[in-house]
């Protein structure tokens, strides 16, 4: 149901022209949809006691069986309409190729062609006044049906009215089939357009990433082999692995040493005397000499608070012994 | 005629299939990037730390920086006794500015240190040094 409310707002969107035999040729530059007089088709009203749509289409040929020319092939529309007792079905009779042959002939391509209505859809529109089909005809109601009639029918003060684009019906128009033209597509030329547009900007948009995750890739495999190239020993992963690890070791062991005694060489102050520091591969070690245990005890918070790792062991009173394994 | 009839659907359509297209050449090179990036990238995480720490703790001029520490103190103060890639050296009777300054040098320069002891002697301080690169 959205989705019909939807098409028929992009079909009234359209401008609606009123096609009649006696019409002058004209020049469409946008699609747009037409109304056709009963010249083009033609209509038989019945009341039948049947449900669906595509039931009574079934049997819409019989119905107008003898009553259309030979010469052509006939397409049908059905559609339901209130009466004032009970609901009829109309059957609409018309000939595809005429249409276009004839839309053609006055300057209307059918490739602008979206939809194609009958008068008799509009009905209730054309009951409030007729309406002038040049200067020797009128489109006007007949017992629920919509008719051209000469005008001299009409009395001299016959209030007649204008073509208006309210008169688009709600109900459902045909498209033009068998024709060369792309009316009878689902979007129109514009609109594939604009939607491949934005699939090639998308599309685009993939590439360019698409490239700059390559050339990332690339790079690296480039700084890789100039890498290798400057240092043909790191090639494998073992002989890596290997400097790695020998490097590794004896960084962080060197580190430690360094860390050690700078933070002996923190512990000294005014009041605190270095009488010795040894460091060899396994171990640290460091005597201070305090001259009250009150600086003591200010040199063992100061480690405190720079040994986080515990890595330190102190001992003594006013002679301190700084000692770590490494 | 009826591939006319339907161009503005072929032309969405080819349009759909360039866009999924672009589309799976970025996943393949995104994908290609993580997989075989990961392993490219740690190991030119391993060779790069392996570069920098060779080039810190074997670095061939160490054998004229470690001679600053000759000429760092007084000649008559130290003993100095230097082979292919270690060294043996002895300092005596250093001030507290001489010890200090000597021990800021060792500390910046990279060489694996297999002793260092420095013992107080009356108002100086004694100092053996050893280390290798």
């Amino acid at each position: 149901m959205e989705r019909q409310n939807i098409l028929n707002f992009m079909t009234n969107n359209r401008e609606l022209i009123l096609v009649h035999a006696n019409m002058h040729k004209m020049t469409l530059k946008k699609p747009i949809n037409v109304m056709l007089t009963p010249q083009f088709y033609t209509v038989k009203k019945e009341a039948l006691p049947i449900q669906y749509a595509y039931q009574a289409k079934k049997i819409a040929p019989s119905l107008f069986d003898g009553l259309l020319e030979d010469d052509s092939v006939h397409e049908y529309m059905v559609f339901k309409e209130k009466g004032e007792d009970e609901d009829y079905w109309v059957f609409i009779a018309y000939a595809s190729e005429k249409i276009v042959s004839f839309l053609e002939e006055k300057g209307i391509e059918s490739r602008y062609v979206h939809k194609i209505y009958f008068a008799q859809q509009a009905v209730h529109d054309f009951e409030q006044a007729p309406l002038a089909l040049g200067e020797n005809e009128v489109l006007l109601v007949k017992d629920g049906t919509v008719v051209v009639a000469p005008r001299v029918v009409l009395g001299t003060e016959t209030n007649l009215q204008e073509f208006k684009q309210t008169f688009t019906p709600k109900t459902s128009g045909i498209s033009i089939k068998n024709s060369s033209s792309n009316a009878s597509s689902f979007i129109t030329q514009t609109q594939a357009l604009s939607l491949a547009a934005i699939f090639m900007l998308f599309a685009g948009i993939f590439i360019i990433e698409g490239l700059r995750y390559k050339s990332d890739s690339n790079s690296n495999t480039e700084e890789m082999n100039t890498l290798y190239e400057a240092h043909p020993g790191l090639q494998a992963s073992y002989q890596r692995e290997a400097i790695l690890n020998k490097y590794s070791t004896i960084d962080q062991l060197e580190r430690k040493k360094r860390d050690s005694i700078n933070t002996a060489s923190k512990m000294i102050f005014k009041g605190v005397t270095l009488t010795q520091i040894y460091v060899d591969k396994q171990k640290f070690y460091a005597q201070f000499s305090c001259s009250t245990v009150t600086i003591s005890k200010r040199v063992k918070t100061l480690l405190e608070k720079r040994d986080k790792n515990h890595f330190f062991t102190i001992k003594g009173e006013k002679n301190l012994t700084l000692e770590g394994a490494l | 005629m009826s591939l006319k009839k339907y161009q503005n659907e072929l032309i969405i359509l080819l349009s759909l299939l360039i866009m999924m297209g672009a589309y799976f050449y970025k996943s393949h090179h995104i994908t290609q990037q993580r997989e075989g990036g990961s392993q490219a990238n740690q190991a030119l995480l391993e060779a790069k730390k392996a570069i920098n720490l060779k080039r810190i703790w074997a670095d061939k001029s160490l054998k004229k920086k470690v001679d600053i520490l000759q000429n760092i103190v007084a000649p008559s103060k130290v003993t100095w006794n230097k082979s292919k890639k270690k060294l043996y050296a002895k300092y005596t009777g250093l001030g507290p500015n001489e010890l200090n300054k000597l021990i800021t040098k060792i500390l910046n320069i990279p060489v694996s240190i297999t002793l260092l002891d420095v013992k107080k002697v009356g108002s100086n301080y004694n100092v053996e040094f050893k280390c290798k690169w």
